[in-house]
């Protein structure tokens, strides 16, 4: 058990959001279909959440009761300024996809972090960047079918042209 | 004669053994690449292999499900993400061996413990396929809903140091795993009135953003260290290594022979079990498990590939899939005019016979191409992390954007990403989230099935289970994974040592 264990920076405080979150996930699971049958849709939701509930309730006591742990701070060894960067951008990336295209999207995506992350050149990471979302756009488009959100790049078009390249040269 | 014939027609023909070849040879890279199943995989093949003869189609699809099943485990042991669920367990032990330089004997020791796994599964199709099948049809609903509780339980035993937090992790799973319309009485389960929300959550979403994001996040802690040299010196585990652990291997592959079997459990569930029945069983090994113990790879590893030969034991006998793959093979069966049950062994033994074969050649081939090419592979680890990483994200996102073409499973991935880097952080095991996740339907159609047999009374559903045999054996079960996790239980081991 986790008894003998030190509290790092944020643990108490996650500990009580995920108590209060399964709280919350066991009254949204009672008003499934309450206590009307052992057999109804909400009877495995709310023994589930009730078990999160009960189990979170004793890692939320058993954390308040362990010491903190000393030498230690929640922006440098729990969300450091890269983590939380890195976080925004991918929120950005998900954003951004649908309307600007899987393509830009990926570039920019893949160029910045990598300059922000290791402090390489723009060339460098633009280079990077551009072959591995060729090879991964040509693994995921071409041969597995996978349609990704085309946003401002006409990539059907684009596709079709060099679809009609392959008779002419044959 | 005319199974021997059978047997040998993807042996001796070029280009039914050369489709073998194919098919294992991408079955490890699809296997291997994050996000891209081996489901999806066998799925779109069937659209364009659906014209073809029925040989070529099926031995295709045998050779990617054998080579996807092993395939997972090498990113598994080199980046820490399970490329298929059955490499979840491989991971725990695979990834501490390659930190330490280690990766090429972990893929090697793997790479030959999938293929006696995977002969073990074969020669069981083989031999008592009946048997098995048989022994599968006696389990009631209650059977099912007891394996789905020790199953459940198992992650206990997976869940580090703090057996609460791998309980807590286990419930978040399940009941990740209801949410959307119920399959029973299409009531709205946890949806919030969201329309997104009615067709579930993703699980390849949670599986990528449990492991993909939240790994990928804990790395850029040490985004500025010099990323770990694989050593490959040595990739063919020497005579003594596999002799070592044979024994732990022929038992992990009886549980995946026997896991595969049963309808609806695949190779991620036989792995999980083997892997906790090393770690229960093996009492020195010479590196404490989770930081790199060999027979944290053996078990799984044997097991997840006997699971591959178990699992076509109900898809041909009984007509119910083992696992994903095989409910699309049945598909693909059907497609071509074959109906999977009892009488295709009676009516079409040939065909019988030539999956055991085409199996056998993939295995084989799984062996080759899974002792070679391995250098090129580990070139993409030693990469600088500030490259490395934002290619994880990348190949992440794309994952889980590509199984249902959806940004609904992107934000999902996310979310479980932070969820899973915090949990992580805290001391929460992930694997019992995604174990609860694959097992919640069964929990739930069992549970629901049993209850109303016994006209939903609790009474009756105990009274059930203890005067059967074989449900009273899984109820001991259950109570002995949980009597073994008490202290009661650890203090009397203490005086008994």
């Amino acid at each position: 058990m986790s008894d003998a264990r030190v509290r790092r920076p944020g643990e108490a405080a996650f500990a009580v959001i995920i108590t209060a979150f399964s709280g919350f996930l066991l009254w949204t699971a009672y008003k499934i279909s309450g206590f009307e049958a052992l057999s109804s849709p909400g009877a495995l939701p709310m023994a589930s959440a009730g078990t999160m509930v009960v189990s979170a309730v004793v890692i939320a006591a058993q954390t308040l009761r362990s010491k903190p742990a000393g030498g230690q701070s929640l922006t440098r060894d729990i969300a450091p300024m890269p983590i939380v960067l890195t976080i925004i951008m991918v929120g950005a990336y998900a954003l951004l996809l649908k309307p600007l295209g899987f393509l830009p999207t990926s570039f920019l995506f893949v160029a910045i972090l990598i300059r922000v992350l290791g402090g390489q050149g723009i060339a460098f990471c633009a280079a990077v960047s551009a072959g591995s979302i060729l090879l991964i756009y040509l693994v995921f488009r071409v041969i597995f079918n996978v349609i990704m959100p085309e946003g401002i790049v006409p990539e059907r078009e684009i596709l079709a042209f060099f679809g009609r390249l392959l008779p002419a040269g044959q | 004669m005319q199974a021997l014939n059978a047997f040998l027609i993807p042996i001796l023909d070029l280009q039914l053994l050369g489709l073998v070849a194919i098919g294992t040879f991408a079955g490890i890279y699809v296997g291997a690449i994050p996000g891209l199943s081996v489901t999806m995989a066998v799925s779109i093949l069937i659209s364009f292999t659906f014209k073809w003869d029925i040989y070529p189609a099926l031995s295709l699809m045998i050779g990617i499900f054998m080579g996807g099943v092993y395939g997972g485990s090498r990113t598994a042991i080199l980046l820490n993400i399970p490329g298929a669920p059955a490499a979840i367990a491989t991971a725990l032990d695979g990834y501490p061996m390659a930190k330490r330089g280690e990766a090429g004997e972990a893929i090697g020791i793997v790479t030959v413990m999938s293929f006696f796994g995977g002969f073990m599964g074969i020669i069981a199709l083989a031999v008592a396929a009946p048997l098995v099948s048989e022994f599968a049809l006696k389990f009631q609903p209650r059977d099912y809903m007891l394996l789905a509780v020790i199953g459940i339980l198992l992650v206990g035993s997976l869940s580090g140091d703090s057996l609460v937090k791998g309980v807590f992790a286990g419930a978040l799973g399940v009941l990740i795993g209801t949410v959307g319309l119920d399959p029973l009485t299409m009531a709205d389960r946890l949806t919030f009135q969201l329309p997104e929300l009615r067709g579930g959550i993703s699980f390849i979403a949670v599986m990528i953003g449990m492991f993909g994001i939240s790994e990928a996040l804990m790395q850029l802690h040490d985004v500025n260290k010099a990323a770990v040299k694989q050593k490959i010196s040595r990739i063919v585990p020497s005579w003594g290594t596999v002799l070592k652990y044979l024994p732990l291997s022929l038992q992990s592959g009886s549980i995946g022979v026997i896991v595969g079997a049963l309808p609806g459990r695949g190779g991620d569930i036989a792995a999980l079990m083997a892997y906790d029945h090393a770690k229960r069983t093996t009492k020195n090994p010479e590196v404490p498990f989770g930081e790199g113990a060999r027979e944290g790879l053996v078990a799984p590893e044997t097991a997840n590939n006997a699971a591959v030969g178990g699992a076509f034991i109900p898809m041909l006998t009984l007509g119910i899939p083992g696992d994903a793959v095989t409910a699309i093979m049945i598909g693909a069966l059907f497609i071509h005019g074959l109906n999977p049950g009892p009488m295709l062994m009676i009516e079409k033994p040939d065909m019988f016979w030539f999956i055991v074969g085409a199996l056998t050649m993939a295995n084989c081939f799984m062996l080759l191409f899974g002792l070679t090419g391995i250098k090129v592979f580990v070139k993409i680890v030693e990469m600088p992390r500030s490259v490395l990483i934002p290619l994880i994200f990348l190949l992440s996102i794309v994952g889980a954007y590509a199984v249902n073409g959806s940004l609904s499973d992107v934000y999902w991935m996310l979310a479980f990403g932070v969820l899973g880097y915090f949990m992580k952080l805290y001391g929460y095991q992930l694997g019992p989230v995604i174990l609860g996740v694959i097992l919640s339907r069964l929990l739930d159609d069992n549970w629901r099935r049993a209850i109303i047999s016994d006209q939903e009374s609790l009474w009756l559903l105990l009274k059930g289970t203890v005067t059967s045999p074989l449900s009273a054996v899984l109820l001991l079960s259950v109570l002995a994974i949980l009597l073994s996790k008490t202290k009661l239980w650890r203090r009397w081991r203490g005086q008994a040592a």
